[in-house]
């Protein structure tokens, strides 16, 4: 027999002990509210209003027609230079992100051989950056192919390049972050703090004392993690609030299937917290370990920076170890589309198998009996 | 004969190939004061944990009220009160909230845990606010309502581990009076502590070394046991040749174990006609008094003589 009472005193001291420490506060309620803001305002992912150098050779009706195409789509701020010279000048001063150079005979090859040249120079650096401009790009060129072609009156036989983001349409990465942040949230509050607390009544010796009454390991477990669960589920209703009031981002299917999803990812998540405690017994160990496997997967291997797609294959069949990948996954494709619901079958599978084997395991380590 | 409240028979406990707990056997009575006594890491408090059912002996038995622990852990739980070494009260909650934490882990409603917390109070002469942070306590005061703590749902067998370690010499002195009064009420204590002259206070006492009991009896028996003859104590007048002194002593060869104890040289004597002459030489410089050995020496003794 589980008694509610022994459970209901430690969940309250627990409470206690949450309310009195700063350093808990701070990260159960502070940081979920920053991290939201911070990816929320300040880290764009997006890539707009990008600055553009342009070394118009041909100067030509067409070569002018190409540059109003690129002003048109609202990406691009135009800088237009006049000589080779200053080519020169930017590249070796590493002051631009990308340059387009029209050549000479732009109009008069395009006529003659059906291909004028640009090019196109790009700041290789930042990977990420590289890639969405070349998408930009290949739209554009395939854009402007399509109204020579027209103006030209010849056959436009280049193959079609369409991009086309489905879901979020607008390629808006607040969209695809904020949604995602949850999973970042519980990575930190769930696992951290939990495997915190319990090893803290491990480490000051008081875990002891609760062994040596008739309260059971098991309502000391329970009654240790109500209080983080509790809290959990306030931040995500938090960050879901913020996502719709603030950040406009549009919800799209069932709350209930995303309320269904929190309770089980959150369990396997206080479960690992649980399971790191015990193994580690010791606060400082207990924030490595949390660290290792709960808050930087949360980032790294989640999908929430680095899209999973473009893992190599060992990695990405690496993330699929992790509950913070498949939880991401429910997230987004909740919030962004009226899914059809069995497509989430299999993450909703891998959250509860970990679930599952986390408390199994989490249970097995948890020995009534103490070692040294 | 009274069934003993504790029975160990045989018990050993091992981690790995450590033997923390060397087959030790020995018994508690009804309302004694029974001391542990033992360097750090003697196997006091995995002795302690044992019994209370916290680690699982390797093997040997453990009868707590006649009852083997191993068998009925439940009962045990409920009747004993354990204030450990390492952790004794939540340094971030309140004394009142502690001992309302402690009492709700007993099935203690409310008004039981405030009508014990009154009379325990009272006992202990508590007189600080209920409300104080228990980090704020000074640690006399908190071991003390720490032990209230422990003692909230009236157990009759209550194990103290090194309750008075760090706690300044006048509040051990007053610590161990509650002790007193707790036995003469009836409940048995099993403490304890690496304070010698606080041993002095134990009905009976166990010394304990590498988890093994070297020595069991009270007080007096274990004197009598480890010294036939009781020490001599000289103290020169002036206090200045006390090393000369001891230089002579060792020399004349009529004693043994001989040691300095602040300003006195204490010893056995093993040559009486010898300490005579040495006595009448020195008549006019040094005092003597005959002195029992205190615990101390019969620790020392035990532990070397093993």
């Amino acid at each position: 027999m589980i008694s509610k009472t022994s459970i209901k005193a430690i969940a309250f001291k627990e409470y206690k002990h949450i309310t009195r420490d700063p350093f808990t506060m701070i990260i159960a309620l502070i940081m979920p509210l920053i991290l939201v803001l911070l990816f929320g305002f300040i880290v764009d992912l997006d890539y707009k209003h990008i600055k553009i150098d342009i070394q118009d050779n041909n100067n030509s009706q067409m070569s002018r027609r190409f540059i109003d195409i690129l002003k048109s789509c609202q990406y691009f701020k135009i800088n237009k230079l006049n000589s080779m010279l200053e080519i020169e000048n930017k590249i070796n001063k590493n002051n631009t992100p990308a340059m387009l150079i029209i050549e000479k005979n732009f109009d008069k090859n395009i006529v003659r051989r059906n291909s004028g040249k640009i090019q196109l120079l790009l700041d290789g650096s930042d990977n990420a950056k590289t890639g969405i401009l070349t998408s930009y790009f290949t739209g554009i060129a395939s854009s402007a192919n399509k109204i020579y072609a027209k103006q030209l009156n010849t056959q436009y036989n280049k193959e079609l390049i369409r991009t086309r983001f489905l879901f979020n349409t607008e390629l808006n990465s607040k969209w695809f972050v904020v949604p995602g942040l949850s999973t970042i949230v519980i990575g930190l509050i769930a696992i951290i703090l939990t495997s915190l607390t319990i090893a803290k009544e491990w480490e000051n010796g008081s875990m002891e004392l609760l062994l040596s009454t008739h309260v059971k390991s098991i309502e000391i477990v329970i009654g240790k993690i109500i209080p983080y669960f509790i809290l959990n589920m306030l931040n995500i209703l938090m960050i879901f609030i913020i996502s719709l009031l603030v950040f406009k981002i549009p919800f799209e299917s069932s709350f209930f299937i995303y309320s269904i999803a929190c309770v089980i990812y959150v369990t396997g998540a206080l479960a690992l917290g649980i399971f790191i405690s015990v193994v580690t017994r010791q606060q400082q160990a207990a924030v490595q370990f949390a660290f290792a496997v709960g808050l930087l997967p949360s980032f790294l291997f989640s999908g929430f920076i680095f899209s999973i797609e473009n893992m190599p294959s060992l990695f990405r069949y690496f993330t699929a170890l992790f509950p913070q990948r498949w939880f991401m996954e429910i997230s987004r494709t909740l919030f962004l589309s009226k899914t059809n619901l069995k497509v989430l079958l299999v993450p909703f599978l891998a959250i509860i198998i970990f679930a599952i084997f986390v408390i199994i395991l989490a249970n097995i380590k948890f020995k009534t009996d103490m070692e040294p | 004969m009274k069934t003993p409240i504790i029975e160990v028979k045989n018990l050993n406990v091992s981690f790995g190939n450590f033997k923390a707990v060397d087959d030790i056997s020995f018994s508690v009575k009804q309302g004694e004061i029974f001391g542990f006594l033992g360097a750090n890491g003697a196997g006091k408090t995995t002795t302690i944990r044992t019994i209370c059912g916290i680690l699982s002996p390797t093997s040997g038995h453990i009868y707590v009220y006649g009852e083997d622990i191993s068998k009925n852990t439940s009962l045990i739980r409920n009747n004993i009160g354990y204030m450990s070494q390492k952790f004794t009260l939540y340094k971030d909650l309140s004394v009142k909230e502690n001992i309302e934490f402690a009492g709700t882990l007993y099935n203690m409603d409310n008004k039981k845990i405030k009508e014990e917390t009154q009379k325990l109070f009272n006992l202990i002469n508590f007189n600080e606010s209920e409300n104080t942070i228990v980090s704020n306590l000074s640690i006399g005061v908190k071991q003390m309502v720490a032990l209230c703590a422990a003692m909230l749902h009236n157990p009759d067998l209550i194990f103290l581990d090194e309750p008075t370690a760090g706690v300044a010499p006048q509040i051990r002195a007053k610590f161990w009076q509650l002790i007193k009064i707790l036995a003469q009420k009836g409940k048995t204590i099993f403490i304890t502590t690496h304070y010698m002259d606080e041993a002095e206070y134990a009905d009976r006492i166990v010394l304990m070394q590498t988890g093994k009991i070297i020595a069991i009896g009270t007080s007096k028996e274990l004197k009598k046991q480890f010294f036939k003859t009781n020490f001599y104590k000289i103290t020169p007048k002036d206090g200045n040749n006390i090393a000369l002194l001891k230089e002579k002593i060792e020399l004349l060869n009529f004693a043994n174990n001989i040691s300095l104890y602040g300003n006195s040289i204490k010893f056995m004597l093993n040559n009486y006609k010898k300490w005579q002459q040495f006595l009448n030489e020195e008549a006019n410089s040094i005092t003597y008094q005959i002195v029992s050995p205190s615990l101390e020496d019969v620790f020392l003794k035990a532990v070397s003589g093993k």
